[in-house]
């Protein structure tokens, strides 16, 4: 009841700032004067699948609890500090319901400064680098379609990945026709998420997931302004599971994530070419052998993954997208034989191979996306909202943004 | 690639550079060097997206394509990792801006002589 009524009064919040936004005046930016500045957005998407659920019952149906809405405050006072922060709420079915959190909010300050050089520190709640497009992907418009490559963004991990506690030391050297930008986040993940749970230990159980020092870096090179960009982010990500008593079926257990993420990219006036690929190595230990899933799984498993989209601008507003998307919870058993022999008839839920379709039409402020997606597998899917998925589906999306 | 109407950087006049490396110059435009040699603010400003001489200016001056200025920028602005450039509807107004704030960096078509800025060269 209290779950359903705050359902209700957060679809009521997210329409009523929706229709708010729309009124705004359609500026660049709210200049608050004083080196202060003020930003926002809003999207709403529509989804229908043939099969399988996605935002709420799009299952032969149209769903369209997919929608997100940011506002950011940043003050700079002088060249040497700026202060950031960002309100997010976002709604994707059973998933994410839209509760109000902060995506961000941090403290920079430079700490040297040459002609060709710069490094700073940001302190706070800091945006984690992944890959080519994590730090803004709950942004429809800087997204590279109306839904993110799943492969290397796995929406089912994105709070956990997204922004930390912590602190992120970055910095930007050019030279000649090469710029090179890099960051190193020391953080804690906020790992205390239900969809990370179903992910690790395959069920929401009682105790929760507890973030442990952790670190991500990132070193990206973009040669003739961005014609070539090149992409390499390493991270170490620990993690604990907190039986929630002594009546927990669940011991005490860690996780321990090696990540890379190669990226390349090719920018053109007229197309633009990206690939990403990645291996995280999951190694779990410790959990004792209280459940017999556990004495399987504490052991090393490898997910690989990798995208590769072509994109094409016939004018100015328009671009249309193909991506394929592959995906593998464990590199040794792609096809999830071995898991579907635990787990009779969701071998596929192991696994999500993709091709993707795509137009965006943008109109000054606005965007607007129509995505189509033929898919094999169920790993993109959220167990809350789709414990058995169906193999092969196909999902269409229509999705408008809008921005200040 | 200096035509006779080539689009020209200004800049106001507190600012002590004559000339910037293309490298810094596409770096500042992308918001991620917002500081000057002598640790005065850079502010940026420039005209709309669908302006004509904004895409001269990102092709001409910076060597870049007006789409990735806007990818950039979008990613820095909705990160917190950056302010926005500030926004101006004409050229007028962008010579009375850039003339009026310290720190300001923007273009015109063909500064004058006795525009009350500074022009200044990528190199």
């Amino acid at each position: 009841m209290i779950r359903s009524a705050s359902c209700r009064l957060n679809r009521a919040l997210g329409l009523g700032a929706a229709l708010l936004a729309l009124y705004l005046p359609p500026a660049a930016a709210i200049d608050l004067g004083e080196n202060a500045q003020m930003h926002g957005f809003v999207s709403q998407g529509v989804v229908h699948t043939s099969d399988n659920r996605v935002g709420g019952g799009s299952d032969d149906g149209l769903a369209a609890d997919m929608r997100e809405l940011g506002l950011n405050l940043s003050w700079r006072p002088n060249s040497d500090w700026m202060l950031s922060a960002q309100a997010l709420a976002r709604w994707a079915g059973a998933a994410d319901e839209g509760e109000p959190r902060l995506d961000y909010g941090f403290v920079d300050r430079s700490l040297f400064s040459s002609d060709s050089s710069h490094v700073g520190l940001r302190l706070g709640k800091v945006k984690n680098p992944l890959g080519f497009y994590n730090t803004t992907r709950d942004v429809a418009h800087t997204r590279p379609g109306a839904t993110m490559p799943q492969s290397i963004y796995l929406d089912r991990v994105r709070n956990f990945y997204l922004a930390a506690p912590g602190a992120s030391l970055y910095g930007l050297h050019t030279l000649d026709r090469w710029e090179a930008n890099w960051s190193l986040n020391f953080v804690r993940p906020e790992a205390d998420d239900v969809d990370l749970e179903y992910l690790l230990l395959l069920n929401n159980w009682s105790g929760h997931i507890q973030g442990r020092p952790s670190w991500l870096g990132q070193l990206m090179l973009d040669r003739d302004g961005g014609r070539w960009r090149f992409g390499l982010t390493v991270g170490n990500i620990n993690m604990r599971y907190k039986p929630a008593g002594v009546l927990d079926p669940i011991q005490a257990g860690e996780h321990n994530l090696d990540t890379w993420v190669l990226s390349a990219q090719r920018n053109a006036e007229k197309w633009s070419l990206t690939a990403e690929y990645s291996q995280t190595d999951n190694k779990v230990g410790d959990y004792g052998f209280a459940f017999p899933v556990f004495a399987i799984r504490n052991s090393t498993n490898t997910v690989e993954s990798w995208y590769v989209q072509g994109l094409w601008r016939p004018a100015q507003d328009w671009s249309v997208y193909l991506r394929r998307d592959e995906i593998y919870l464990n590199n040794k058993d792609k096809d999830g034989i071995s898991y579907g022999l635990l787990f009779p008839g969701q071998g596929h839920a192991t696994y999500g191979k993709s091709w993707t379709l795509g137009a965006r039409r943008d109109l000054g402020a606005w965007s607007f996306w129509a995505e189509w997606a033929r898919v094999d597998g169920g790993l993109w899917l959220s167990p809350q909202e789709m414990p058995n998925p169906k193999k092969e589906w196909d999902m269409l999306m229509l999705q408008a943004a809008w921005r200040f | 690639m200096v035509s006779a109407d080539a689009v020209e950087l200004i800049v106001h006049r507190g600012v002590e550079l004559q000339s910037i490396s293309l490298a810094n110059a596409r770096a500042m435009f992308g918001l991620r060097l917002a500081r000057w040699p002598d640790g005065k603010l850079v502010r940026v400003f420039v005209l709309p997206d669908s302006h004509p001489l904004h895409g001269r200016m990102s092709k001409e001056r910076l060597d870049l394509y007006p789409y990735q200025l806007r990818q950039t920028w979008d990613r820095l602005i909705y990160s917190g990792m950056a302010q926005a450039p500030i926004e101006v509807a004409s050229e007028e107004e962008m010579l009375a801006k850039v003339a009026a704030t310290p720190g300001a960096i923007g273009y015109v078509n063909k500064a004058r002589k006795n525009d009350p800025v500074s022009i200044l060269q990528v190199e």
